[in-house]
């Protein structure tokens, strides 16, 4: 356009400087000015005609008359501006803004095209004059030095603002504020359209459009803050009167819709700069300031669980810093509460299930209270893992261990143990899925994997693996979630019982190779590998192998020396099993029993009855496991008590065989009573695992200590604290113990020069 | 009773046998027996002296490289003639600057190895 323009021109005239007479061609230009900036009708010609006389009077013999022209034009604009200013003056109130609005239209359009009619003295004449922006920006010249040429678009802006804008300020924001103050009660005053409104408001910004910097200067100013001013008391006087109307939760519900509405009315009518001071000032108002009150209902929110309530009062005070901070206490301690309720003072046969599936519900609630009422805010969502963490390791006594991990434990093994009621092989895995929830929140890890550990290892010794892989599966979680150390002996645990599987097969072609040896039973063997184990390494008392047996033991440790170099195998007899066939009765049975059971029947193949000194002998088992498995034999009827009450064995109570022993079942097990977990067993499993923790803190200090070489006390013991917390929470006291005793043996020194401030020594 | 196994094959054998026709008289019979056992090194010490790791566990430098449990299985304990024993990949490291037993200081020279 502007191309075909210039093109035009050189057709016309020529583009040399001449000489112009300034008066008669300005008396033109000016005219069409007037034209230009009341949007009159300028015909084509004349606005060509008028661009080359910009142009002529810029580029004039012999001295251009740019400037000239420029002063001229800003009187006549000055003019101009000022009679629009009588014409809004001269408009009744009610249409003021109405006619401010229409001539604003009018002259800011106006002076878009005026801008473009001067833009050969826009580009070369006042351009050259104008600061850099860099100039600008680092303030190395005053913006607004009057002598300075403004382009004309800025110009007209700049004589709207001196002439029309601040002398009708006041006015412009009084019906502003009038007509927004309308909006917001549903009444109408003057009848303004919003357009208009949010014309006028605009027109505040808009004429600050040239500036470089600070353009909402003028809109903030004269608008802005006394309209934020003007909305806080409104709101505040809102706020106070339906505090006195209705009850919190209802109030809530209504600064909820309030908020939205001036959300909606900011959009309508303000610039977008202003949308958030507005809604903070609304929220400062109608929320900050009633703080208190909204507070003082939380506890009722939170104990009945009123979701809409606490929907409302989270969408509210999550804008207030700090405001969430009591919500949050509260709905942490309902938690906590809820949570110690279901299961704190349990009592009855499963409780490890009524523990783990109590929890899991409590759990299972709130996070999906966070989900829905709090968006899962981050802040509740702590609060419920922080909830849940005081549940799970609450202690009724300050002095005993936590139970948690205990119940933990069994409850897996209740799900992991072949029985006859569990659930479809989904819903175990599903239930096992959720007991990694429970123990995420377990802070002594280690006495679950201890616990978890013997359980296992009885599962597997005593065949009683519902299924391997759902074993396995376990395993991998409690790895991912805990990592590979946590793991690694049950997995180690998990291997032996395949390897085992191998090598019973290899000892079978073994005996076969080796001219079909007969062991005259059939004979399989988990070989476990010592320190993967939860259990000592040797069998707990003397006993003597039946003959029956003695062939396999004698034929699998020559295999096992050929197969393997430098190792030795312990028999855990006490742990062995097997199946007795039971031919003296009306009919025969096969029961499956200890292998120290097994010894016991043994000996009645010859007699009928002897005394228990002499039994005793014969099995050479101590005292503790000889009264016990005599007792379980005597419990299930296979053996006799004579004249006796069976309570205790003395040495000369005298046994015998149950002749007439009689049982619907003609296969079955006795295993139960003697594997079952005892007292003394759970207190062992706790002083072992005081044990593995000072040795485990010792092995963390070396660590730390070898890398370290030279560390003060207080930074040691944070140290050690971070690195075993995914295992257990050490008390203070214990990690001191536990430097004492690594300076006792030597490995760490004093500083000479310190107090406290240890070395390592290499 | 197996102290000597070549020379009692053929004895044994007859007990078999004898076992089979006496079942029926006996008042019980072993039908099936699942043992237990455990295994370890057959040391002397149970902590290997280098890496200050029980013997039975992986020595530190294979736990703290995380292997899998494949590759922990291969490490595995090595006897000096002077009987001392350690984790073989210890004494891998421990020959290539000393080649001497660090707890005897005899030069050390190997038994057997573990497997």
């Amino acid at each position: 356009m502007t191309h075909i323009l210039n093109i035009d021109i050189c057709y016309r005239m020529s583009l040399k400087p001449k000489r112009v007479d300034f008066v008669t061609t300005w008396a033109d230009l000016k005219e069409t000015v007037k034209g230009v900036v009341t949007l009159g009708n300028v015909p084509h010609t004349v606005w060509h005609n008028r661009f080359s006389d910009v142009y002529s009077l810029c580029v004039a013999y012999p001295e251009p008359l740019a400037e000239k022209l420029y002063q001229e034009t800003k009187k006549f604009l000055e003019d101009h501006v000022k009679s629009l200013l009588i014409q809004v003056n001269g408009s009744s109130e009610e249409q003021l803004l109405t006619v401010y609005y229409s001539l604003w239209q009018q002259y800011s359009q106006g002076m878009d095209y005026l801008h473009r009619l001067y833009s050969y003295l826009n580009t070369q004449h006042i351009k050259k004059q104008k600061a850099t922006d860099a100039e600008l920006l680092y303030g190395t010249l005053s913006y607004e030095s009057p002598e300075q040429m403004k382009e004309i678009g800025e110009l007209g802006l700049d004589l709207w603002k001196k002439h029309m804008i601040e002398p009708l300020k006041g006015d412009l924001l009084r019906l502003l504020l009038g007509a927004i103050h309308c909006d917001r009660t549903g009444q109408s005053l003057y009848n303004e359209k919003s357009s208009t409104i949010q014309g006028v408001i605009q027109s505040l910004v808009s004429v600050e459009e040239y500036k470089k910097k600070n353009t909402l200067e003028l809109y903030e100013t004269v608008f802005e803050s006394p309209f934020l001013e003007a909305t806080g008391e409104y709101y505040r006087q809102e706020a106070s009167r339906l505090l006195q109307e209705c009850t919190i939760s209802l109030y809530m519900e209504k600064v909820l819709q309030r908020r939205d509405e001036e959300d909606l009315r900011s959009r309508k009518f303000l610039h977008p700069s202003s949308y958030g001071k507005v809604r903070s000032e609304c929220e400062q108002r109608m929320v900050a300031d009633h703080l208190v009150a909204i507070h003082n209902e939380c506890p009722a929110m939170v104990q009945q669980e009123l979701q809409q309530d606490l929907r409302n009062a989270f969408a509210l005070l999550k804008s207030i810093p700090g405001g969430l901070t009591v919500l949050v206490s509260h709905f942490m301690e309902h938690i906590k509460q809820q949570g110690l309720r279901a299961v704190a003072n349990l009592s009855g046969e499963n409780i490890a299930t009524q523990f783990v599936e109590g929890m899991l519900g409590v759990h299972s609630k709130y996070k999906e209270m966070t989900n829905v009422v709090f968006a899962n805010d981050q802040l509740f969502s702590s609060a419920l893992d922080m909830a849940c963490a005081s549940v799970v390791n609450h202690r009724l006594n300050t002095k005993q261990p936590c139970k948690s991990p205990e119940l933990l434990a069994k409850y897996c093994d209740s799900l992991l143990k072949k029985s006859t009621k569990g659930g479809s092989d989904t819903e175990v895995e599903d239930k096992l899925a959720q007991c990694i929830t429970v123990f995420k929140y377990i802070d002594d890890k280690d006495i679950f994997q201890k616990f978890y550990a013997r359980m296992l290892a009885k599962r597997l010794i005593h065949q009683q693996s519902q299924s391997m892989d759902a074993e396995e599966a376990m395993i991998n979680r409690l790895k991912q979630a805990c990592g590979y150390e946590f793991t690694n002996k049950l997995h180690r645990m998990f291997t032996d019982m395949s390897v085992s599987s191998d090598l019973n097969n290899k000892f079978s072609s073994y005996l076969q190779n080796k001219d079909r040896i007969e062991l005259g039973l059939n004979f399989s063997i988990y070989v476990l590998q010592a320190g993967a184990w939860p259990l000592g390494q040797s069998c707990p008392t003397d006993f003597a192998v039946p003959q029956e047996l003695e062939k396999s033991v004698q034929r699998f440790e020559d295999f096992y020396r050929e197969q393997f170099n430098g190792r030795k195998l312990a028999w855990l007899h006490h742990l062995s099993q097997g199946e007795l066939k039971l031919n003296y009765l009306k009919k025969p049975y096969i029961i499956t029993m200890q292998t120290f059971q097994m010894a016991m029947l043994l000996m009645f193949e010859n007699t009928d009855s002897m005394t228990c000194r002499e039994l005793m002998e014969a099995t050479k088992l101590n005292s503790d496991h000889f009264q016990k498995y005599v007792q379980s034999l005597v419990e299930s009827k296979l053996l006799a008590v004579s004249g006796g009450t069976g309570e205790v064995f003395e040495p000369s109570t005298v046994i015998s065989l149950n002749m007439d022993y009689n049982n619907k079942r003609t296969k079955f097990r006795i295993t139960a009573a003697v594997q079952k977990e005892t007292v003394q067993e759970t207190e062992q499993t706790h002083s072992s695992i005081d044990e593995d923790r000072k040795l485990y803190l010792q092995a963390t200090i070396v660590r730390i200590m070898k890398s370290r070489k030279i560390l003060r006390h207080n930074v040691l013991i944070q140290e050690v604290l971070s690195q075993s917390k995914a295992r257990f929470a050490p008390s203070i006291s214990l990690i001191k113990k536990c430097v004492e005793t690594l300076i006792d043996k030597q490995y760490l020194e004093r500083t000479p020069n310190s107090t406290d401030e240890y070395s390592y020594v290499a | 009773m197996a102290d000597d196994i070549d020379m009692e094959k053929p004895a044994e054998k007859v007990t078999v046998n004898n076992d089979c026709v006496m079942k029926s008289e006996k008042m019980f019979s072993l039908k099936r027996w699942n043992a237990v056992a455990m295994w370890s090194w057959d040391v002397e010490c149970e902590i290997c002296a280098i890496c200050r790791v029980q013997v039975m566990d992986a020595c530190l430098r294979c736990q703290a490289e995380n292997r899998n449990d494949k590759e922990q299985e291969e490490c595995v304990v090595i006897w000096g003639e002077c009987n001392h024993s350690f984790h073989n990949c210890c004494m891998k490291l421990w020959v290539k600057q000393n080649n001497r037993c660090p707890l005897c200081q005899q030069e050390w020279s190997v038994q057997r190895i573990g497997k």
